[in-house]
């Protein structure tokens, strides 16, 4: 079984599976690999699916990473030629082109996410899944390639998320402060804070506070994203309008939300909390 | 307690009301059902409002209010939506609280704060128990 590791854990050379259910997350950890990669001067290739190529675009600017021209955005298809269907000796293939043209043109290596929803895909050959995840191992060999695959959960069974964590030698998952069937309150890595996904009130408080208090150690900036919140309490804004208060001078908390959230706090008190600062997130909650 | 609850849904203003017991083990529940309820009534926005308002009639009766109590909620012949929330506690200390907002260093004392800016909220307390309407204009 794969060991599980956080995203900024990740080492050249590591083929990683993703598995996730929830969109903001996977974004996050997404966003996470790819600034990684360019720091490091690496060629990153992203072959997206669910979501779209502009809208993930928009999503690593909005989160603070640099889309340039190192970075290429595409539709999963590209990774088998766009024409007929996914063929796995076409990808491995393809993605050793890749790596060749990288290191040509100066590169320290590759790097690629795939989304591999494709797979699940009823006229897929879901056999080409197998294959590839076994087939492209070996490009990882050398160090110079590293990967996350994407699965979400919704759309593969459990026998093939099992094979997924066995053929990975990596498997990236979230740091989970909290998790219980109505609150989930993860670590955000880019920008760097806290995520929380659910519903929010006093009798989990606590756990919100302490993620807080990591994310004030760890952070210059703690950015805590509640666009997944969909309902707080009195008690839990009071926690964040107290740790925001209690930065010091020149610090802030930025907080992403949907409407409601927003104006849950604002009528909380956030008005008077200098260091708060709300982005409401349209359509969101 | 004084006198009987107010604002009782009088014959024929309302159809269907909802009513329910309560207490700290479900309150994530309890918000589920009230978010039903409104939605049904008056839509998705004023749901949103409701649940908030009698999530935070309700928590105030769980910690402070004896640790349960009933929630009716009903929409009167003008539309307005009542929220009664009725507990068995020892009454509030200050039947005014929630007129004023406590400084961000505080943790408690928002709950009726928020309730009262987006509702309007009669009270009647004593020492055997409290009951809070909020009457909510959409």
């Amino acid at each position: 079984m794969a060991a599980t590791t956080s995203v900024d854990r990740l080492a050249p050379g590591d083929h990683a599976c993703l598995t996730f259910s929830d969109g903001e997350e996977r974004l996050d950890i997404l966003a996470a690999f790819v600034a990684a990669g360019l720091r490091r001067g690496e060629r990153v290739l992203c072959f997206t699916d669910a979501v779209g190529v502009d809208e993930l675009r928009a999503e690593f600017v909005q989160r603070g990473v640099d889309a340039g021209a190192e970075l290429s955005i595409v539709p999963s298809d590209r990774l088998w030629g766009g024409g007929g269907g996914p063929d796995a000796a076409t990808m491995v293939e393809l993605l050793a082109v890749e790596l060749r043209h990288a290191l040509g043109q100066g590169h320290a290596g590759l790097r690629f996410t795939a989304d591999m929803c494709w797979a699940a895909r009823p006229q897929v050959n879901a056999e080409q899944l197998l294959v590839f995840e076994n087939e492209v191992g070996r490009l990882f060999e050398d160090g110079l390639v590293t990967a996350v695959c994407e699965y979400d959960r919704e759309s593969f069974d459990p026998v093939t998320l099992g094979y997924a964590a066995r053929v990975h030698s990596r498997r990236v998952a979230a740091t989970v402060y909290h998790e219980d069937p109505v609150l989930r309150i993860c670590r955000q890595h880019v920008p760097p804070g806290v995520r929380v996904a659910g519903e929010l009130d006093y009798t989990r408080a606590q756990a919100l506070s302490e993620a807080l208090a990591e994310a004030v150690r760890l952070d210059m900036d703690v950015h805590l994203n509640l666009s997944s919140l969909g309902f707080i309490d009195a008690g839990a804004a009071a926690v964040i309008l107290r740790t925001a208060a209690g930065l010091p001078a020149q610090r802030k908390m930025i907080v992403i939300c949907g409407q409601h959230v927003e104006r849950t706090l604002t009528v909380a008190g956030a008005a008077d909390v200098p260091a708060l600062k709300m982005l409401v997130r349209q359509g969101e909650r | 307690m004084t006198g009987s609850a107010p604002g009782l849904p009088r014959a024929g203003t309302c159809p269907t009301a909802f009513e329910r017991a309560f207490d700290d083990s479900d309150l994530h529940g309890l918000r589920a059902a009230v978010a039903t309820y409104v939605t049904g009534i008056a839509g998705a926005d004023a749901a949103e409002t409701v649940v908030l308002i009698a999530h935070e009639l309700c928590s105030n009766a769980v910690r402070h209010g004896g640790g349960s109590g009933r929630i009716r909620l009903w929409v009167a012949g003008d539309g307005e939506i009542h929220c009664e929330v009725t507990d068995q506690g020892p009454g509030l200390t200050d039947p005014d609280v929630g007129h004023s907002l406590p400084p961000p260093s505080l943790p408690g004392g928002r709950g009726l704060w928020i309730a009262r800016n987006m509702s309007e909220l009669r009270i009647v307390t004593g020492a055997t128990g409290t009951t809070i309407t909020a009457v909510f204009s959409r």
